[in-house]
């Protein structure tokens, strides 16, 4: 207990920094990024580990990508940097939760999942922005003028006539759906699209992805995006 | 009991919102209610003209503000209509003069005085706007069935839930003759997108017109489609809420009487 609450304060005095140090269970966590140049990490860490001081010996470090990948020599690397340096006990990599339960058909992981999403429910109107990293879901009608920018995917139960960004900034499998699709512009990830000048007579339920680099619009009952999904994910 | 404010905005110019609010005061002082109308568009005032009260002007609602005269000394009592009053803008002011805590002042002394007091919001979303709706008990937010004109009413009633007021719409120059033909947006299409409590439908009238342009009261004159439909307006608005909303029709003399004959119409 002691080593966590130590770590909290140290914590908030390591406000720059991108590297993050937590005390977790009997060892540490180290989030990071890996794409980050060696001499800026290995500088982060000298400094986080010399204030660690006799902590560090021993400890069990975890290292957490946060999701990236491709990136295993750099993680050698920080192994053998810690372990001569400061003569840390063990160090692993940190697998997401996700990865580990695929397949258990007998666990429900959706359960105790904390959700991604933002749901509003109402009108949208023109001149209102909804921005969120989250996946947002609207339970009504996105008016013209009204703008949304999601991190991640953008479903409104209801017509959209308004402007919408999802994947922000760089999700390219983001998709926008709407129960009767009629934007005046779209932006997924970093590609746009603008809405059809005429109204479109079909009230149909369509949804926007990229294929290629170029934004399609397509009938959802027809080709459904998440049928290829064998087994209910959270979102 | 207190006096009621009601502002009436739009957001686009041109939508005919000095006209609803000269016609809607003058009907709900002919059902016996003191009314002020006071033109809140400050530096380009119109009230005033189209009510025929320019030449009377002595004081302005920016000297009531600013404590230069009584509620009293500026209220115009109008030609024609016993109980309205009007409080002129200023015209050679600009909108910064008024500050909303003045305004505030302002409103709680006219609710002493008057049962209703509508406001005739400037067009756009700056100052005067909030000058106008930061005081105000209903709003009513006109609109033409144009698409620029909804666009704007939608900001508009953003604005207003945002400011805790829930506006009703008004739904002003409806040509029926061109909705049936397609060419223009029916009231429906306008509700479909603002999804607000309907105050009114009031059709193009030719009346509209001639009768600001001679300062008359448009509600004074019983032909006219549109001084009617601001009457029944008034009525709803002045607690006969069960008067149903009466949508503008176009069809030939001889499908009228054959339709009333069977029932048709309402």
């Amino acid at each position: 207990m002691a080593v966590t609450i130590y770590f909290v304060i140290l914590m908030n005095n390591e406000t720059s920094n991108s590297i993050k140090l937590k005390g977790s269970g009997n060892g540490f966590k180290l989030t990071l990024d890996p794409s980050m140049p060696v001499s800026s990490i290995e500088e982060e860490l000298t400094q986080l580990f010399e204030s660690l001081k006799h902590f560090a010996q021993n400890a069990k470090v975890v290292i957490d990508t946060d999701g990236v990948k491709g990136y295993d020599h750099v993680i050698e690397n920080i192994e053998s940097f810690l372990k001569k340096k400061f003569k840390v006990g063990e160090v692993s990599t940190f697998l997401p939760e996700k990865e580990i339960k695929q397949g258990s058909d007998s666990s429900k992981p959706w359960m105790f999942h904390r959700s991604d999403v933002l749901m509003l429910k109402g009108r949208i109107r023109s001149g209102q922005k909804i921005e969120s990293k989250k996946h947002i879901i609207i339970a009504g009608d996105v008016n013209p003028g009204a703008e949304i920018s999601s991190g991640g995917d953008v479903i409104i139960l209801g017509r959209l006539n308004g402007k919408v960004h999802a994947g922000l900034p760089d999700k390219k499998d983001a998709i926008i759906f709407a129960l009767e699709f009629n934007p005046t512009q779209i932006k997924i990830a970093d590609v746009t699209a603008i809405g059809s000048d005429e109204k479109s007579g079909s009230k149909k339920a369509e949804f926007a992805c990229i294929d290629k680099d170029r934004i399609i619009v397509q009938d959802y009952l027809k080709a459904n995006p998440f049928a290829s999904i064998p087994w209910p994910e959270a979102l | 009991m207190e006096g009621k404010i009601i502002v009436i905005t739009s957001g686009k110019g041109g939508v005919g919102k000095t006209t609803a609010t000269s016609s809607i005061g003058a009907a709900l002082a002919m059902q016996g209610k003191r009314v002020a109308v006071i033109d809140m568009d400050i530096g380009l005032r119109n009230l005033d003209v189209i009510m025929g009260l320019e030449n009377r002007i002595v004081f302005n609602i920016v000297d009531v503000v600013n404590n230069r005269c009584k509620i009293s000394q500026a209220a115009i009592k109008d030609r024609r209509i016993d109980n309205l009053f009007l409080i002129p803008a200023s015209q050679s002011d600009n909108k910064d003069v008024l500050t909303t805590k003045g305004v505030q002042r302002v409103a709680k002394e006219l609710k002493k005085e008057f049962d209703y007091i509508i406001m005739d919001s400037p067009a756009g979303i700056e100052r005067g706007f909030e000058n106008s709706v930061v005081s105000a008990d209903e709003a009513i937010v006109v609109c033409t069935p144009d698409v620029s004109a909804v666009r704007d009413a939608d900001r508009v009633i953003g604005l207003l839930y945002s400011k805790s007021i829930k506006p009703k719409l008004l739904v002003n120059r409806i040509e029926p003759a061109r909705v049936a033909r397609g060419e223009m947006l029916s009231h429906e299409d306008v509700l479909e997108v603002l999804s607000i409590e309907l105050a009114g439908l009031v059709p193009m009238d030719e009346y509209v017109l001639t009768s600001s342009n001679m300062g008359l009261p448009l509600v004074l004159q019983k032909e006219s489609k549109a001084g009617q439909a601001f009457i029944r307006i008034a009525k709803r608005l002045n607690g006969e809420t069960d008067l149903p909303i009466e949508v503008p029709t176009h069809k030939t003399r001889m499908w009228n009487t054959i339709s009333k004959k069977f029932g048709f119409t309402k």
